[in-house]
């Protein structure tokens, strides 16, 4: 017999949660209280401090990086740019989508308000364009916030988001961080044909 | 204590004798029992003045030969500031009237007059007696004006600062008129705020003057205050230079903000100026906080994180409701309110009070400074 569709009932509730968030206290109080969770999740991780750039790589590629371990395993394109094959929610999107065919209403609102210019993604240097879900407003913040728990050779290092793609295909970029990192979009586009997201590893003097 | 000792004693003083004895014979009614004596001068009046226990009220002519009604008046507010005075005069003058108001009488009767029309004056002049008279520290101009406006009165508020003395009439609690010095309108009314402090005087009107001032009480006080802080050299110091040519340096613009920044803080010190006010936030609507004055022990990011929550639940209520924008919200605790206020499209103010605090100033300065943080916070 078969057991047919089965319900992940953890993301079926976190995503139709995002909705009742949006309904009941906003898009902006919503995408405020989703990325302080996210933030919240990155204090979690330990710190590390790895000996050198290619020390930081390694651990990338073999998944012992805090920002690996969390978002799953990226690549290196040269120039300290970074593709991310996979979105950390396309199963729960998946698993949403399976079932009910299409995501929840209110959703491209949310992503407009995190694209928004505000102080938080200013700080986590995320959104701007580069956002196109809400799951990015999770996702991006925590990674730039883990970011900030990794050192190369004693040295603070700054996560980027360069630019990301929605599973329909659809790439934002995020133009103020590649002014800021001096990275084209051509680069960023190349990048996002084969990956899902797109960010900068800046180490800090 | 017998009836007699408990009427009002009203001194009426004129040069006219038949209107004397005819107001000595015809003010008391059934309903209005007070009690009469009489003079034919001002010099007489003076001397029953001070011979007497407390007379409540004088009505006086103007136009009496030696002392005149007006000097009479001067004399009454100076020796007896809780007497009230009725003028009366043959020769309506908004001269006289002007004068007379400064010098302390917000009663007038032109002759010839229905004494029905002289007993409701006589009525109200006591009532004002009755009311409570005295000085509360802390309190001012801008709190009484407030508290007039919002109790929807009937009244004049006199205001003296030594020399300089000021009337602010009330209609229903709308200001409808002021004078000041030789101005009159919403130019007086601003005159009278820039009064440093002094003393106030809550006074019934009978006779309410032509209006001259049309302007909400809450625009002209916030005009007001504008003006004195202006004067105060605590404005804004000149125009923003809106020097932007094209492209901004990246340093330049870090430097503007934090120019901005400080300019925000100064905004927020507006707030915690205010009695009673201990924290002022500026929260991104996401709930990040901009900037804040707090007291010690409140984590005001956390504040910040809250309160969106709430400013965000409060608006959508809003939608639901079909009741527009959100212009302010307020919660009341035991310990006092929170006042909450958008700021711009992407902020909001998150104003923390005790229990005596001033709401009414906290929603002007509100008003008031708006465009301002919305300037300095560049939202």
């Amino acid at each position: 017999m078969s057991e047919g569709k089965v319900l992940d009932i953890a993301h079926i509730s976190f995503l139709d949660m995002i909705k009742v968030m949006i309904t009941m206290s906003g898009a902006a109080a919503a995408k405020g209280t989703l990325i302080r969770n996210a933030i919240s999740t990155a204090e979690k991780i330990s710190e590390v401090d790895y000996p050198s750039f290619d020390e930081f790589l390694a651990a990338i590629e073999n998944s012992t990086n805090p920002i690996t371990q969390v978002e799953g395993k990226a690549t290196h394109q040269g120039e300290f740019v970074f593709g991310l094959e996979n979105c950390p929610f396309a199963p729960s999107i998946g698993n949403y989508t399976e079932v009910f065919e299409k995501l929840p209403d209110g959703y491209a609102d949310f992503t407009e308000e995190f694209n928004k210019p505000s102080k938080v993604t200013d700080t986590f240097r995320v959104g701007e364009g580069a956002g196109v879900s809400p799951f990015c407003s999770v996702h991006q913040p925590m990674r730039s916030a883990i970011a900030e728990r990794i050192k190369i050779g004693g040295k603070k290092i700054k996560v980027y988001q360069l630019g990301c793609k929605a599973g329909s295909g659809k790439k934002g970029f995020a133009e103020k961080w590649l002014v800021e990192t001096g990275i084209t979009q051509d680069v960023v586009d190349k990048v996002l044909d084969n990956h899902m997201c797109c960010y900068y590893v800046k180490v800090v003097d | 204590m017998s009836g007699k000792e408990q009427l009002k004693k009203v001194l009426i003083v004129d040069d006219e004798e038949d209107i004397l004895w005819s107001l000595q014979n015809n003010l008391c009614n059934e309903s209005l029992q007070v009690d009469i004596s009489a003079a034919s001068s001002g010099e007489e009046a003076l001397e029953i003045l001070s011979n007497s226990e407390k007379i409540d009220l004088v009505i006086t002519d103007i136009k009496m030969p030696g002392i005149s009604g007006l000097d009479l008046l001067i004399e009454i507010k100076n020796r007896y500031p809780y007497t009230s005075v009725i003028v009366m005069t043959a020769f309506p003058s908004n001269e006289y009237k002007k004068e007379a108001i400064l010098k302390g009488s917000l009663h007038f009767l032109e002759k010839p007059f229905d004494i029905n029309d002289l007993r409701e004056m006589v009525t109200l002049a006591i009532k004002e007696d009755n009311m409570f008279r005295g000085t509360v520290a802390g309190v001012g101009l801008t709190d009484v004006i407030q508290i007039k406006a919002l109790s929807g009165v009937n009244s004049a508020l006199r205001v003296k600062d030594g020399d300089r003395q000021g009337i602010i009439y009330f209609e229903n609690g709308q200001v409808v008129h002021a004078i000041c010095d030789d101005l009159e309108g919403e130019e007086a009314f601003y005159q009278i705020m820039e009064f440093t402090g002094g003393l106030l005087d809550s006074i019934n009107v009978t006779n309410m003057p032509e209006h001259t001032i049309a302007a909400p009480v809450e625009a002209l006080l916030i005009e007001g205050m504008r003006r004195s802080d202006e004067k105060s050299g605590s404005g804004d110091g000149g125009e923003n230079s809106g020097n932007e040519d094209s492209i901004v340096e990246v340093e330049e613009d870090n430097a503007k903000k934090e120019d901005d920044m400080a300019d925000l803080k100064e905004v927020l010190t507006e707030f915690t100026n205010i009695p009673g006010v201990n924290t002022a936030c500026l929260v991104g609507r996401d709930g990040f906080l901009l900037d804040s004055i707090a007291i010690s022990g409140i984590d005001t990011e956390m504040i910040g994180a809250i309160a969106s929550s709430g400013f965000g639940a409060s608006e959508s209520m809003g939608t639901q409701l079909g009741k527009g924008a959100l212009s302010m919200s307020m919660i009341e605790y035991n310990d006092g309110p929170v006042m909450l206020s958008p700021i711009g499209t992407d902020a909001f103010l998150v104003v923390v009070a005790e229990k005596d605090a001033n709401l009414g100033m906290i929603r002007l300065k509100i008003k008031k400074h708006t465009s301002e943080i919305v300037d300095s916070a560049a939202i």
